[in-house]
């Protein structure tokens, strides 16, 4: 009897081995314009070969004003392909597919770096959390930001890549859209759900242009946006009654799969949902005071005794929560869509995903934060395990950690010893990218 | 012009320099955060031995992981990364430059400690005093570790293909925590008396003779004169120009091949890099450095709040200007005239130089007998290459702003003074062409793209 989990997931144009990918995952490991480096290559490799079918990349700009923080790979220029190439072929040695994710922050921008100090957006107010600003993009512009995608999916497909997923989710450019929350255009783009897709469907078809039409692509989605779960005065953003039309038109566009999350931003008290870990936060919400006109407010704010708890507590969700929070969100998109529905969300126990995929809510799952803890985890339902004997706690230290540090699991509780959390956090840098060639010169003795 | 001194060679005992001019150390945050090396360094290494300098100091290497200033400068502490320090003295070689390994340790002057060492060692337990960084008080076993990993690091850089290596002894960092009466606060063998103070010096020095032989290029960077009260006027003041000529005899007696004179009990110190204080810049890029220590927040408040953050400017950029009536280019010169009067080896001295008859002059009159050149070279690259066209100046010479100072906290490290560029474009150019190669690039790839 063969186990769901490890069927073949047959997309259009991608056969993927089993039904366990690996949701996209960034970790500042690149160079700060954007080429990627060997630590790159090592991250996605401890996925690869922990058994996941499918690898979606770091968030991937296509285009330098869109970069969220300095430091992830992009893949905004002919010179990246070379990176590229070699990521793919090393990963396809483990018998695992990898799906760039082509992403353009918007004013959605953590650390905006030298290059753009402001971002693109729908609208030109700041973002309602941290205050980072932006300029209205203009039709002439969002042209140009499609072009762009469509740019990323060709390096991609030359690359020697298996697909693309538009990241069209958790408040970046094409939320700053969808999102009748954010969106407050006039024109073409705004006002009824139609415009406010427009752009996303445009995107989709500009692609399409560019890589033909045997070409892996799917489209990320908030399904529910929950834009008003921290700030009560916003309005709650698109809801899944809005997305199941959404999805139907993204399909009609072209893309081969609809991979569901949810919320208005990134981060999100639904997306990552679990824990808001305070001391984490104020260490490293620090580097971005500069980066928003609300930042300086925010770190003051978490500073503060009883202020700092309250608004964790209001962040947080119990972890017992976390796992499989879309799914209902993921089955009304099934049922609306012929193409298949992967969805992602705190996944770590293997009878309640092959339960997700046996109910027909979803035909895989991505799976982020519990294969940073457990890369291996795939290999851990193969050989029988329900759930790693240390699963992820949904504490967030990962996220929070990103910003200054290698991304990695940072929740002491999961090791022996701190050595050993660091050791495993550290191992991402081995091999380093210069390494002796074979036939090195012997070291001279004294 | 050819005739000038500044292109004569520079003879240490195992070692010679094609001119008088040497690269200064200077690190960006181009690297790994474990310290592995990436092709980043290697570019940015790269455009000053395009510019025409003898020799380049690297940057901050450290010499073991817990002696980090900040994650992500490139180290020498491990055999692994020989192979990086290999090709990258390689490729410096191809433009007929020299190449020294900066080897360092920053004991608790660690602006952004990382997370594999929660503290840093030193002479002392107490607290750096700018931004409060903490620190463990090192046990003689601790200080044995410390002077082999220094050895260690001299041989790395020897397999490697350097052509020497630079002890960083000053700018405050471990070597300045032992040699300062202001810092040091230890009643052992390596406390007290200035002879105790050095021991620590002096036993990384012949360590790294035991270890890589008599022939390989080795010289100290010192802090000639602390001038801790500068950075607190309540302070004490620290060594003196008699205490460091003195350290600098021993030295020499344990095996110094050269001395490299700067000053100050700490980096950055208002004497170096000398020059003005940037408020934006600052309140920018300070941000980071928060959650780094006991008074951190406390500074970044003081730079952010109008007013005070003037009253700390006027009071970091007085030192600078009384030393040398507000001209920073040579502020070192007279304490590396009183080392070179008492040693017998070379001495090069660093401190904002960029005028081609100024460097001249110094060396002529027997104060130095070559310069080093940081936040000058960062402006212009090719600074050496204009004064041998003649130019005594460059035409947009560097303006001691140090933006590129503080921006290195967070940016990419180069010269951030937008005065110097015609637009905000072409800075931001000049800085992000670091990258360029790229790591992987099409050469190195087995097959070619196929068309879409």
């Amino acid at each position: 009897m063969t186990d769901l989990l490890f069927e073949p997931l047959r997309f259009r144009n991608l056969e993927v081995k089993n039904r366990l990918l690996r949701s996209n995952i960034a970790g500042r490991f690149d160079n700060y314009d954007g080429s990627g480096t060997r630590a790159r290559i090592n991250w996605e490799l401890k996925f690869a070969r922990g058994g996941v079918g499918a690898i979606v990349s770091s968030w991937c700009g296509v285009d330098p004003r869109g970069f969220i923080v300095p430091n992830y790979a992009a893949i905004d220029r002919d010179e990246t392909i070379p990176f590229w190439r070699q990521l793919g072929e090393e990963v396809h040695e483990h018998d695992c597919k990898y799906i760039l994710q082509l992403a353009y922050g918007g004013r959605q921008r953590d650390i905006q770096g030298i290059t753009y100090p402001k971002g693109l957006s729908s609208t030109d107010k700041p973002d309602p959390l941290h205050g980072f600003r932006c300029e209205r993009a203009t039709p002439e512009q969002l042209r140009q930001i499609a072009q762009r995608f469509a740019d990323g999916a060709r390096r991609a497909r030359e690359a020697g890549l298996d697909g693309v997923e538009i990241h069209g989710a958790n408040g970046y450019i094409f939320t700053q859209f969808l999102s009748s929350a954010i969106n407050d255009r006039s024109d073409d783009y705004g006002g009824p759900l139609e415009n406010r897709a427009r752009f996303l469907l445009e995107t989709i078809r500009a692609i399409r242009t560019e890589v033909g039409d045997d070409f892996h692509l799917q489209v990320k989605l908030s399904a529910t946006e929950y834009a008003n779960a921290f700030l009560p005065w916003i309005g709650k953003g698109n809801t899944i009654e809005d997305s199941v039309l959404v999805a139907r038109w993204i399909e009609a566009a072209g893309a081969d799969a609809i991979h569901v999350s949810a919320g208005s931003t990134f981060p999100h008290p639904v997306n990552p949902a679990g824990d808001m870990p305070l001391d984490a936060v104020i260490a490293g919400y620090d580097g971005m005071i500069s980066s928003g006109v609300h930042a300086f407010r925010n770190y003051l704010l978490y500073r503060t005794p009883i202020i700092g708890r309250l608004m964790a507590k209001r962040w947080s969700r119990p972890p017992d929560s976390v796992e499989g929070f879309n799914l209902a969100d993921a089955r009304r998109i099934k049922e609306v869509v012929s193409i298949p529905v992967l969805v992602t969300g705190g996944f770590q126990t293997a009878s309640v995903i092959r339960g997700a995929i046996e109910r027909g809510d979803c035909d895989a799952v991505t799976i982020g934060r519990p294969l940073v803890a457990n890369n291996d985890l795939p290999l851990l339902f193969a050989e029988g395990h329900d759930r790693a004997p240390r699963p992820c706690t949904f504490c967030n230290l990962c996220l929070y950690n990103v910003i200054e540090n290698p991304l990695g699991c940072y929740d002491q509780r999961r090791y022996d010893s701190r050595e050993e959390m660091i050791a495993q956090i550290m191992s991402v840098y081995d091999p380093p990218p210069f390494v002796s060639e074979p036939a090195a010169e012997p070291a001279v003795t004294h | 012009m050819s005739e000038s001194i500044v292109f004569t060679p520079l003879e240490f005992r195992h070692l010679t320099v094609k001119n008088r001019v040497m690269r200064s150390s200077l690190a960006g945050r181009f690297n790994n955060y474990d310290g592995t090396g990436t092709r980043v360094h290697i570019n940015w290494d790269l455009k000053f031995a395009r510019g025409g300098v003898g020799a380049i100091i690297s940057s901050n290497a450290p010499v073991h992981p817990r002696g980090i200033i900040v994650p992500n400068y490139a180290h020498i502490d491990r055999d692994e990364t020989i192979p990086f320090w290999r090709e990258l003295v390689d490729e410096v070689h191809e433009h007929d430059c020299r190449y020294l390994v900066q080897l360092a340790f920053s004991g608790r002057q660690r602006d952004i400690g990382g997370i594999v060492y929660e503290k840093g060692w030193s002479s002392t337990d107490k607290p750096e005093p700018i931004h409060g960084l903490e620190c463990i008080r090192m046990t003689k076993g601790d200080i044995a570790e410390i002077v082999e990993a220094f050895a260690q690091g001299a041989r790395r850089a020897r397999e490697a293909g350097a052509d020497g290596i630079e002890i960083h002894g000053c700018n405050g960092y471990l070597i300045t925590q032992f040699l300062s009466s202001a810092i040091n606060d230890r009643d052992d063998e390596y406390g007290g008396s200035l002879e105790n103070r050095a021991r620590f010096s002096v036993d990384i020095v012949r360590a790294i003779r035991a270890e890589v032989g008599d022939d390989f290029h080795m010289q100290f960077k010192i802090s000639a004169v602390e001038y801790n009260k500068e950075l607190f006027p309540w302070a004490a003041k620290g060594n003196t120009i008699e205490e460091s000529v003195q350290v600098c005899k021993w030295l020499e007696e344990a095996g110094v091949d050269g001395f490299h004179v700067s000053s100050g009990a700490s980096f950055p110190h208002p004497r170096n890099p000398a020059g003005e204080f940037p408020i934006e810049d600052t309140i920018r890029g300070y941000d980071t450095m928060i959650s780094s220590g006991k008074h951190t927040w406390r500074n970044y408040l003081i730079f952010r709040t109008p007013g005070l953050n003037n009253l700390f400017k006027h009071q970091w950029e007085k030192a600078a200007k009384k030393a040398t009536d507000g001209r920073i280019e040579g502020i070192n010169i007279e304490d590396a005239r009183a080392v070179k009067n008492a040693v017998s080896v070379p001495v090069v001295v660093t401190g904002g130089f960029q005028t081609h008859s100024i460097v001249a002059a110094a060396i002529e009159s027997g104060a130095c007998d070559g310069v080093t050149i940081g936040r000058p070279l960062i402006a212009n690259n090719d600074l050496v290459k204009l004064w041998a066209e003649g130019h005594d100046r460059p035409s947009n010479p560097c303006q001691y702003t140090n933006k590129c100072l503080i921006n290195q906290v967070e940016n990419p490290l180069g010269c951030y003074e937008p005065s110097r560029y015609s637009s905000h474009d072409e800075m931001v150019r000049d800085i992000m062409s670091v990258y360029d190669p790229p790591e992987y690039a099409e050469s190195k790839s087995a097959t070619k793209a196929p068309a879409p």
